[in-house]
């Protein structure tokens, strides 16, 4: 199938699937909806579920550039859409010195230089000395384009508001050049760790589509599209133990992603199966705080010697009154 | 617009039902929801409802709403009907067709479309009730034994009648149910939530103070940093500066300043001891939402001893963080030491303090009589730009019993009585003048 032609959800769904993601049916119907109404989705989850991954591998389905813009604390318009060079002008200037004077030796007063000037003022002013950020290229992109907005709640609320005036209507006024207008109205996929409250406006312009973490099943087969080589007992192994640790009470519990470098590190040691002393080598790579492995490592000794099952955090004390 | 189609004004309905179970749903959601269903058409149930889930719920908290209301609406899960036809015998069938002979006339037919599999007319089943119908399905059962149908045929039979009843009822149910006027529209919380006290609200109204906490969190930090933003002098802004010397040939005509703009800090001492708890989730929730709002706060807890809460807060949903702080500081008797958790707090968390944090600390100021040493909280207090106390009780009671409020009121910039909505609200608003 060539890329591109996603045009019933079953389709998006084998699209997705040919990038190496799986998707529910509830993932690629959402994106199937995104794509027809011309609406961004909001995907959000915990952390490590693949989020960014759905976003690269819807790029790749639908024939799409992908162009990413990372979030962070402090993220304003100069690194989200666009910027003066000025370095380059001021170069440019200094180096076209004679040329400009070459200009305007030839006008008679000084209301003609003026004039002649501001005719040349395009070029200091063009695309030639305009820093493209990621939404600026969404928009002005030739080839029709996929934006990531990753880890949108990193963002600051003002830059939620702004990013709101751009996506309603994909065009950007810069007042030297005039409005912008997308050439190819891009896909939009903002992604969230759902750290905090994003805002209703923003949320209403958007398909919500909650991702969490995969049942087993779903999970296996993610490792075995993944990890090709990694033997199906292992896997079954692996993926049992992860969704084990998911259900104790972790400060991170491990994502997709750390399932898949766990194991790829299994097969890079050629396990055969997972014993105790595998899993002590390398259970850092599925739990990246000290405190994590420890509290792992006790509660997988406590299991293993056929104690009580995790044991449940019960209900905090309430005072009655 | 042409005219709804019936599909259309059920998902009107549903959506109205949803709004009543206080889902916020704006006209334009309503509107996706249109389009995406229209898109996807009806025949996939499971891509119909992920279709509206999508369009409608923006929140994941709330899915759980929409998934039980979603098949009250858009039926599937109930049981498909059986036909008696096909499951009895001719003979069986012969003498069921006797039996119901015997039954007054308006149970007839009821009972009949029971029996074939139909959903009765509605006017039959308008005065449909449950417990009548029950009889009248006795009688027809106890006619049958009498003219000779075999014990396993009237079995089957019975289980028949049972299984489409409950198909006919959930349906009539469900229909109630879309009768059934939405609940009040949400949106400002209702005024006497504002003036209640925290402790015994109910779930839903503990939901919506919840948000209105999120909300003035977030007043606080645009405040905080709208006053941080007077506050600071102007700084050179070298790159508009730059652009203006370009401007003008290279020669620094104009130097470009710019706010530097500060974010908002803030450090958060809450008491959870036994004489607070019963607003302690509520100050906590406050103390979460600020941290969740401002990047840098930092937030801690006391009873006996002061320990550091950032972490949890910063990991887990508040529904989550705020047991986990409770479970690590349990309640004791008595045993709340400010001083003691004062002298802690000097000795190792000075670091969170500096002239750009705003200090808060939430509590009574009930010591059961230990040391105040109200002299270390205003050496606390002086290293952070601004202190505010938030006291759940009433002026009238500071200073009473082991009561050191009156000890510590004159070490903290401002001191605010915060013991419902409205209080707190106004604390909010008074506390960066």
């Amino acid at each position: 199938m060539e890329p591109g032609n996603l045009d019933s959800p079953g389709r998006v769904k084998d699209g997705l699937r040919q990038q190496g993601y799986i998707a529910s049916d509830e993932v690629a119907t959402v994106l199937y909806l995104a794509q027809q109404l011309g609406k961004p989705v909001l995907a959000e989850g915990p952390a490590g579920v693949g989020k960014t991954e759905l976003g690269k591998a819807w790029a790749g389905a639908a024939g799409r550039n992908l162009i990413r813009l990372q979030c962070y604390e402090g993220l304003d318009e100069t690194k989200a859409l666009y910027e003066w060079e000025y370095a380059k002008q001021m170069l440019y200037t200094q180096l076209l010195r004679d040329k400009l004077q070459q200009v305007l030796a030839q006008a008679n007063s000084l209301g003609e230089a003026a004039d002649r000037l501001a005719a040349e003022e395009d070029v200091f002013f063009s695309m030639r000395f305009l820093l493209q950020r990621p939404l600026l290229q969404a928009i002005l992109s030739e080839q029709p384009s996929l934006l990531l907005i990753d880890e949108i709640d990193r963002a600051d609320a003002e830059f939620e508001a702004f990013l709101l005036e751009v996506l309603s209507d994909f065009q950007i006024s810069i007042p030297e050049l005039g409005t912008l207008r997308a050439v190819h109205r891009p896909l939009v996929v903002l992604s969230s760790n759902n750290t905090r409250e994003l805002s209703e406006a923003l949320k209403r312009r958007c398909l919500y589509l909650f991702i969490d973490y995969p049942d087993p099943q779903a999970e296996l087969e993610i490792v075995r599209l993944r990890v090709p080589e990694l033997p199906a007992a292992v896997g079954r192994q692996a993926v049992e133990l992860v969704q084990r640790l998911r259900r104790m009470d972790l400060r991170k519990n491990p994502g997709i992603s750390e399932t898949l470098d766990w194991a790829r590190a299994l097969l890079l040691l050629n396990a055969e199966a997972i014993d105790p002393d595998t899993l002590e080598i390398t259970l850092s790579v599925l739990l990246k705080h000290e405190r994590d492995v420890q509290r792992a490592r006790l509660s997988l000794a406590r299991e293993a010697r056929g104690a009580v099952q995790d044991v449940e955090p019960g209900e905090a004390p309430r005072w009655e009154n | 617009m042409g005219k709804l189609s019936s599909v259309d004004t059920r998902i009107v309905s549903f959506i109205q039902a949803l709004r009543g179970d206080g889902l916020r749903i704006s006209l334009a959601e309503t509107q996706d929801a249109f389009f995406a269903t229209q898109s996807l058409g009806m025949l996939d149930r499971e891509a119909f409802r992920a279709a509206l889930r999508a369009a409608l719920v923006k929140q994941h908290a709330d899915q759980p709403v929409f998934d039980r209301l979603f098949p009250q609406y858009f039926r599937a899960g109930a049981p498909p009907m059986l036909s008696a036809a096909k499951e009895l015998s001719s003979e069986d069938m012969h003498l069921l067709r006797m039996a119901l002979e015997s039954l007054a006339e308006e149970f007839r037919e009821l009972l009949g479309s029971l029996l074939e599999g139909r959903r009765p007319a509605d006017e039959l089943r308008r005065g449909l009730r449950a417990s009548e119908l029950q009889r009248q399905i006795e009688a027809l059962l106890a006619e049958l034994e009498r003219l000779g149908m075999p014990a396993a045929s009237r079995e089957q039979l019975a289980q028949l009648l049972q299984i489409n009843l409950q198909a006919v009822l959930q349906e009539a149910a469900g229909e109630a149910l879309l009768r059934r006027p939405a609940r009040r529209p949400l949106g400002e919380p209702p005024a006497d939530l504002l003036d209640r006290p925290f402790r015994g609200l109910s779930q839903s109204e503990q939901a919506l103070l919840r948000k209105e906490v999120a909300r003035l969190a977030a007043r606080l930090r645009t405040r905080t940093a709208l006053r941080q933003q007077r506050g600071e002098g102007p700084r050179l802004d070298s790159k508009a500066t730059l652009r203006a010397i370009l401007r003008h040939g290279g020669v620094p005509f104009e130097i470009i300043t710019r706010r530097r703009r500060r974010k908002a800090k803030f450090t958060l001492i809450c008491d959870v001891s036994t004489s607070m708890r019963p607003v302690v989730e509520f100050l906590l929730l406050l103390l979460y939402h600020i941290q969740d709002h401002v990047g840098r706060t930092r937030s801690f807890a006391f009873i006996d001893h002061i320990e550091e809460i950032s972490d949890p807060f910063s990991q887990h949903r508040p529904e989550v963080a705020v047991p986990i702080v409770l479970r690590r500081l349990p309640p004791g008797y008595y045993n709340t030491d400010l001083g003691h958790c004062l002298v802690q707090f000097s000795a190792r968390h000075l670091e969170a303090l500096d002239r750009r944090t705003t200090l808060i600390v939430c509590g009574d100021g009930r010591n059961n009589y230990n040391p105040a040493r109200a002299e270390l909280l205003e050496s606390v207090a002086r290293r952070a730009g601004r202190s505010a106390w938030f006291n759940p009780e009433p002026p009238t009671l500071w200073g009473t019993d082991d009561s050191d409020m009156l000890s510590y009121v004159p070490q903290v910039d401002a001191v605010f009585q915060v013991s419902n909505l409205r209080q707190l609200s106004q604390a909010v608003d008074r506390l960066l003048p």
